[in-house]
């Protein structure tokens, strides 16, 4: 039903992983390449947490500031409906992508370390970071919202 | 997008108004002030329903990102006229010290840009030297008791990089026109102007959520951050 969200959802991640892998065919310059797949991080992280978490799977986290300077962290698990099921497609793609991407990024950290590339170092430990705290974040939602019963839950955690 | 608070603190504070009101014509009723009530309020977040509110992907989208770059605008400009403002802290993003970041890195890095030895090293460290240098600054003042939360001051910090990177636009426009002692001198000024600017900016957000006498041992390190930050600026030279 979404079919521009999941394109988006996997564009960045994949695009990011890709540019990766392939950055010396495509240019010579280390920053070129270290900009661009900055930005392409950053913007699936933008993307899965504010568009596409809420679109595929009706969840949503985010920070939230009290007036008391406070911060919580705050996970949102909309029940969807019996006629949003036909989606399951799609909440798979969704879940395989956001679980797959950190490990590779992982994977890409052992690898950039053991053959001493280390001026990606600071490139796949930021790649690590967002990718995984999307993660984190999808998984504390589904966890609080299958706690409860009621048809919208919020789980809030203080920081 | 922003949920009403969680009423668990509001609650004691609620009912007690609402017994005192109601309440206040039996003359010698007295109500005890320490009524303690337990209680949970869950307030239904008023999230948008999936079905309802994107049945055309872009323009909520749309609506977003407008928000979002409003909001970093804002903030962009808080730092130019730096006041106190809470509610500014609370809206708290990372994407104005990523972008400045990233155009810091890029001017201060010094050879041509299609080399393979193209200053990679250097566009690396600048990068980690500020955000890791704005983690050090934060866990410190979390560690001194600090009641700021830990992206917000990391916000706060990022975006007080504005200044320098204005320092630095101004450097490279100098030194494009000679590299002799009056432009040095011209640097100079500039840099230590804008690194003024940086500190007292970020010290009028972030010096204010630590107790008074610990407001020094809060500022020197965001004072050391952006010296650091300065002297790249200040010492760098084309190739």
């Amino acid at each position: 039903r979404h079919p521009l969200a999941t394109f988006f959802h996997l564009f960045f991640r994949v695009s990011a992983i890709i540019t990766y892998l392939l950055c010396d065919w495509f240019s010579n310059s280390f920053v070129a390449c270290f900009v661009t797949i900055l930005l392409l991080l950053s913007f699936d992280f933008w993307s899965v947490k504010n568009v596409t978490g809420r679109l595929l799977v009706g969840l949503h986290w985010w920070n939230q500031i009290d007036e008391d300077g406070k911060s919580h962290w705050v996970f949102e698990a909309k029940k969807l409906s019996t006629a949003a099921a036909s989606s399951e497609a799609e909440a798979q793609i969704f879940w395989l992508g956001l679980i797959i991407c950190p490990v590779i990024w992982t994977m890409f950290f052992f690898s950039t370390l053991f053959s001493l590339k280390l001026k990606w170092l600071a490139l796949v430990i930021a790649g690590i970071s967002l990718q995984t705290a999307n993660l984190y974040g999808y998984i504390c939602c589904k966890l609080g919202g299958q706690k409860s019963i009621s048809r919208t839950t919020s789980f809030v955690a203080a920081d | 997008r922003r949920a009403p608070q969680a009423g668990r603190a509001a609650l004691p504070f609620l009912l007690k108004r609402l017994v005192n009101t109601q309440f206040a014509d039996l003359a010698d009723m007295s109500i005890s002030e320490d009524i303690a009530v337990e209680g949970e309020i869950t307030v239904p977040v008023g999230a948008p329903s999936p079905d309802e509110d994107f049945s055309t992907l872009d323009e909520p989208v749309r609506e977003t990102i407008m928000r979002d770059l409003k909001a970093v605008g804002k903030k962009f400009v808080h730092v130019m006229y730096p006041k106190k403002s809470s509610t500014l802290l609370r809206d708290w993003d990372l994407w104005g010290p990523l972008v400045l970041c990233v155009s810091l890195a890029l001017m201060l890095q010094g050879g041509s840009a299609d080399s393979k030895e193209d200053g990679g090293p250097q566009f690396a460290e600048v990068f980690v030297i500020i955000w890791f240098g704005a983690v050090v600054i934060t866990l410190n003042s979390k560690l001194l008791g600090g009641t700021i939360s830990f992206f917000q001051s990391l916000c706060v910090l990022g975006y007080c990089v504005l200044p320098l990177t204005v320092a630095m636009l101004v450097c490279r426009l100098v030194l494009l026109a000679g590299s002799g002692t009056v432009s040095f001198i011209v640097r100079l000024i500039v840099v230590l102007a804008m690194f003024a600017w940086s500190t007292l900016a970020s010290t009028a957000f972030l010096a204010d959520s630590q107790p008074p006498n610990r407001k020094a041992l809060v500022v020197y390190p965001i004072f050391l951050f952006y010296f650091v930050i300065s002297w790249m600026i200040l010492t760098f030279t084309p190739q």
